[in-house]
């Protein structure tokens, strides 16, 4: 509201209660399988916790982690990427290309390759020319789909008899932890409410598993250990909260903005490559990635900027997007009253705290959702295929509020 | 450590810039363990020659010794290797990282980013006085502590000598005595300072010895406790300390601005940023607002032009109530505004003159009529005011940021004075700008003045106040606490009324209105 930017010397007042971020994701984890357990047992609807769901669903979200991974690198060290998706194309093109003729492994390295490629143009854009960042970015998903389809005409087509789809790529070995996974078999089997749907939730997560979900994993958890716990982290991040201090203090912003950006662009591209890699898929698609570079961006940015939230968005999105893939509208139909329980909690919380208004607009969401889930057998199935779109808009216009970007995000810097 | 080896010595610094001379043979000789100021005003080189010290600008002649030996800095990682800090007046502080990140940033090889490094912190917060938790968010703290941030950033990479540029100027009276304390405190543990300000009373309360610069070039090395502040304040300004002549009074019965009662808070909770202002500006008067920086002028100056929302009193402009208006209407109704910052409020800096000609007068004839803008008519009257006000340009079709400060200000000025304003707010009208600038805007206000135009200003400047102002109020966190006669006021019982500490032949109470 007021415009002057003096410095207040009244220190903002504390949060009054610090949980941690670890305690946070475990309670999230804990409703969202309390919720999806009472909705599976009240719709009688049991794929919503099928081990196959979940499956499909890691499946999906793979992609959607990655891209959002990506997306973290290059905004913690304040270039914004919305070229993730261009990235993310180059990266299903190099790994088809690669894939094809010597396998995963060389899919992978060559989908981080093509997808670093751009983000080095990303970068030089943005960081040595000062470009806008979004500019550059959409100029880079525009790049990413056309060079695609030029690369795939010449070298695909004469292969595949396809100007838009590759040969087909060998996929990844899966792993199962065997012992494990029947014993959960059994238990799902038996239809108890609540421990079959946890059954069936570990079970997805056990069964079946590809190199490339530990890969990604791994990448989670490594990306918060060296942005968080490291120098060259510190310095990373420094770039995108003050880089003006951060070069005062003789950090080299502009190789620190490459580095990210570009580890962003091998991110994305690791990404396409686990759309590929996909054993639904034979192999390279035109329009495979059918936005989910900006879905990751927006699990991205549910995720506060954090490695562990974007693993949660990550999931949310995956989660709505296989539900939809495996088991239609029926299911869909059963979420949707998942979302009336969901609001129906809010709506309590907002009363207990006493804000009106929230609670009554709680209400009304929770009103009209309840009527369409009365009203309609089964979501049109042309509908269901923009579920993860669907929920992408909604959790961000909701979860948008108090989150809290790196401050520098954004904004072009120049040196000196 | 030998006493008699100076902590730094500079000798004939001369810094040259395209156009300008930023510094001309400076020298200066700083002993270890004293806190040494380095005076002048706005634009006297005091920044330039600090830059260099630190290594961020070099020298085009001259040498710089530290400690007895002739150095040469690269980069302020030179000088930080030759135990040179800098404590910037914007602070360099990334506000979501923790304290100990921001501490250690850039300096992780000494103890790492971990458990060493916040030990270390520990044993050096001491001496800052600040008392936070190391793994607490910059963003938490206020701006004191994060200065003492500041200052112990620069001690973690072992600095012994501390450059402070201009550390007081975003502090509030108390917090600028636990500063000096701080500093006092270290002073004794060895630390060698350099205190750059333009503010006299401070320099005299803090320093053992005060070297003046003006216009690029050292003047003259002093012992503060011996000389007075209009002394300090001459050598300042040389022969150009404006002198409050006598003038002929053109002060007019005809009420212009009345405030009435006027409040604003800015948090619920916290001390009233304006508290009960009354406060009259008649036809041919000027009124100078003096205070220290921070307490409430700009919040007062942006409630009049309605850029911030009172929480109770009132506005007139003549018999007009403006309180509920906008900015714009406000404008219209014949207020001009010179803002305090001319590039965050006063210019579009890439656009050209003639567009900047037209902000604020967009409703308004010769830049527009009615719906439409008048461009031919913009780009005719910027020409006027380019010839009226001196504004050295190539032409009006040059975007604004190509002008110097000066030529940018007194467009601004010529501006605001178009469309005759019945009222003019001029806010630090000739902060940052060159003497030949200064003179032409000082007679401009006073050439409006005789016309009957009811002027408010504000400014930090005590000697601008003192030779314009027909009327001084001083203000005090958010209250105007004491009026001055500038026909008799002196600077030093300003700046004593400014800090709460008035003399009592200042200090009346408010006039009844």
């Amino acid at each position: 509201m007021n415009p002057s930017e003096a410095p207040s010397t009244v220190p903002p007042p504390r949060k009054a209660r610090r949980i941690p971020g670890w305690a946070v994701g475990a309670l999230g984890v804990a409703g969202a399988v309390v919720l999806l357990s009472t909705t599976s047992y009240l719709t009688d609807v049991p794929q919503l916790t099928s081990t196959g769901t979940i499956q499909t669903a890691v499946r999906l979200a793979l992609p959607i982690l990655l891209a959002a991974l990506g997306g973290l690198w290059a905004e913690r060290a304040g270039v914004v990427n919305i070229g993730l998706e261009g990235m993310m194309i180059m990266g299903t093109w190099g790994a088809a290309w690669a894939g094809y003729q010597w396998g995963p492994w060389a899919a992978l390295v060559a989908a981080a390759v093509f997808g670093a490629l751009g983000g080095l143009l990303h970068a030089i854009a943005t960081v040595t020319f000062g470009v806008n960042h979004i500019v550059s970015g959409v100029a880079i998903n525009l790049l990413g789909a056309g060079l695609t389809k030029y690369l795939s005409t010449l070298i695909f087509f004469p292969l595949s008899n396809n100007p838009r789809e590759s040969p087909a790529v060998p996929k990844f070995d899966t792993y199962s932890a065997s012992g494990l996974s029947d014993w959960l078999g059994e238990l799902e089997a038996q239809q108890r409410v609540g421990l079959s749907d946890v059954a069936g939730i570990l079970r997805g997560l056990v069964t079946g598993v590809s190199p490339l979900t530990m890969l990604a994993i791994l990448l989670v958890i490594g990306s918060y250990l060296v942005l968080w716990r490291t120098r060259f982290g510190l310095r990373l991040r420094s770039c995108g909260e003050n880089p003006v201090a951060a070069e005062s203090l003789g950090v080299n912003v502009y190789w620190y903005k490459y580095v990210a950006v570009i580890g962003s662009g091998a991110l994305a591209g690791i990404g396409g490559a686990a759309l590929v890699l996909n054993p639904g898929q034979p192999g390279y698609l035109e329009g495979q990635t059918n936005g989910r570079g900006f879905i990751g961006l927006a699990a991205m940015i549910f995720g506060n900027w954090r490695p562990g939230g974007l693993l949660g968005g990550a999931a949310l999105f995956g989660y709505a997007d296989g539900l939809q893939l495996r088991s239609g509208g029926k299911t869909f139909l059963a979420l949707i009253y998942g979302a009336v329980l969901l609001l129906v909690v809010i709506v309590i919380w907002q009363l207990v705290r006493r804000r009106w208004f929230a609670a009554a607009f709680g209400i009304l969401a929770a009103g009209l959702l309840y009527a369409v889930y009365y009203s309609v057998d089964e979501v049109p199935s042309e509908l269901t295929t923009y579920a993860p779109h669907l929920v992408t808009l909604i959790v961000l216009a909701v979860a948008s509020q108090r989150l809290r970007m790196p401050a520098a995000d954004g904004v072009v810097y120049r040196r000196g | 450590m030998s006493t008699t080896t100076p902590a730094v010595v500079l000798s004939g610094i001369t810094k040259r810039f395209p156009g300008v001379v930023a510094n001309s043979d400076v020298h200066l000789s700083v002993q270890v363990g004293e806190v040494h100021a380095l005076c002048g005003e706005n634009g006297a080189g005091k920044s330039t020659l600090m830059k260099i010290l630190y290594g961020m600008q070099q020298p085009d002649e001259g040498t710089i010794e530290v400690a007895g030996e002739q150095v040469r800095f690269r980069t302020p990682a030179d000088a930080i290797k030759a135990g040179i800090g800098m404590v910037h007046q914007h602070f360099m502080l990334a506000d979501n990282l923790t304290v100990q990140e921001n501490v250690v940033l850039g300096a992780e090889s000494l103890h790492g980013i971990g458990g060493k490094a916040r030990k270390r912190i520990l044993e050096l917060a001491d001496a800052t006085g600040l008392t936070v938790d190391p793994g607490v968010l910059v963003e938490r703290l206020g701006v004191a502590d994060r200065q003492r941030v500041e200052i112990l950033k620069v001690l973690y990479r072992g600095a012994k000598v501390i450059i402070l540029d201009e550390p007081t100027a975003v502090l509030v009276p108390q917090e600028v005595d636990e500063l000096f304390a701080t500093l006092r405190g270290m002073k004794e543990q060895g630390f060698t300072f350099l205190f750059i300000s333009h503010k006299l009373d401070e320099v005299r309360a803090i320093a053992d010895s005060v070297t003046i610069i003006r216009r690029g070039t050292t003047v003259g090395t002093a012992d503060p406790k011996a000389v007075s502040s209009r002394q300090l304040a001459e050598m300042m300004v040389g022969s150009e300390l404006p002198s409050p002549e006598t003038r002929e009074s053109t002060v007019t019965d005809r009420v212009v601005l009345k405030v009435e009662n006027l409040g604003l808070v800015a948090a619920e909770g916290t001390r009233p940023v304006l508290d009960d202002i009354d406060l009259v500006v008649r036809a041919g008067e000027i009124v100078g607002i003096a205070g220290v920086e921070g307490n409430g002028q700009t919040e007062l100056v942006e409630t009049i032009m309605g850029m911030r929302k009172a929480h109770h009193g009132r506005v007139l402009l003549g018999d007009r109530d403006l309180t509920r208006l906008g900015t714009l209407a406000r404008r219209e109704a014949g207020i001009g505004y010179i803002p305090e910052d001319r590039h965050r409020q006063g210019l579009l800096l890439t656009q050209p003159l003639w567009a900047n000609r037209i902000l604020g007068h967009q409703t308004r004839r010769p830049v527009s009529n009615g719906q439409w803008l008048d461009l031919a008519g913009a780009k005719q009257d910027t020409k006027r005011i380019v010839e009226d006000f001196d504004v050295r340009t190539p032409g009006i079709d040059v975007a604004a940021v190509a002008l110097s400060g000066g030529n940018q200000q007194k467009l601004v000025v010529g501006r605001e004075l178009s469309g005759d304003p019945v009222l003019l707010i001029a806010s630090h009208p000739t902060r940052g700008v060159d003497v030949g600038a200064q003179a032409l805007i000082w007679d401009e206000i006073r050439n409006a003045r005789a016309r009957g135009l009811a002027v408010l200003l504000i400014s930090a400047d005590l000697d601008e106040l003192i030779g314009l102002s027909d009327t001084i109020r001083v203000m005090l966190r958010g209250r105007l606490v004491a009026d001055a006669d500038p026909a008799t006021v002196t600077p030093e019982d300003l700046g004593s009324a400014m800090t709460g500490a008035t003399s009592a032949e200042q200090a009346s109470e408010s006039e009844g209105e």
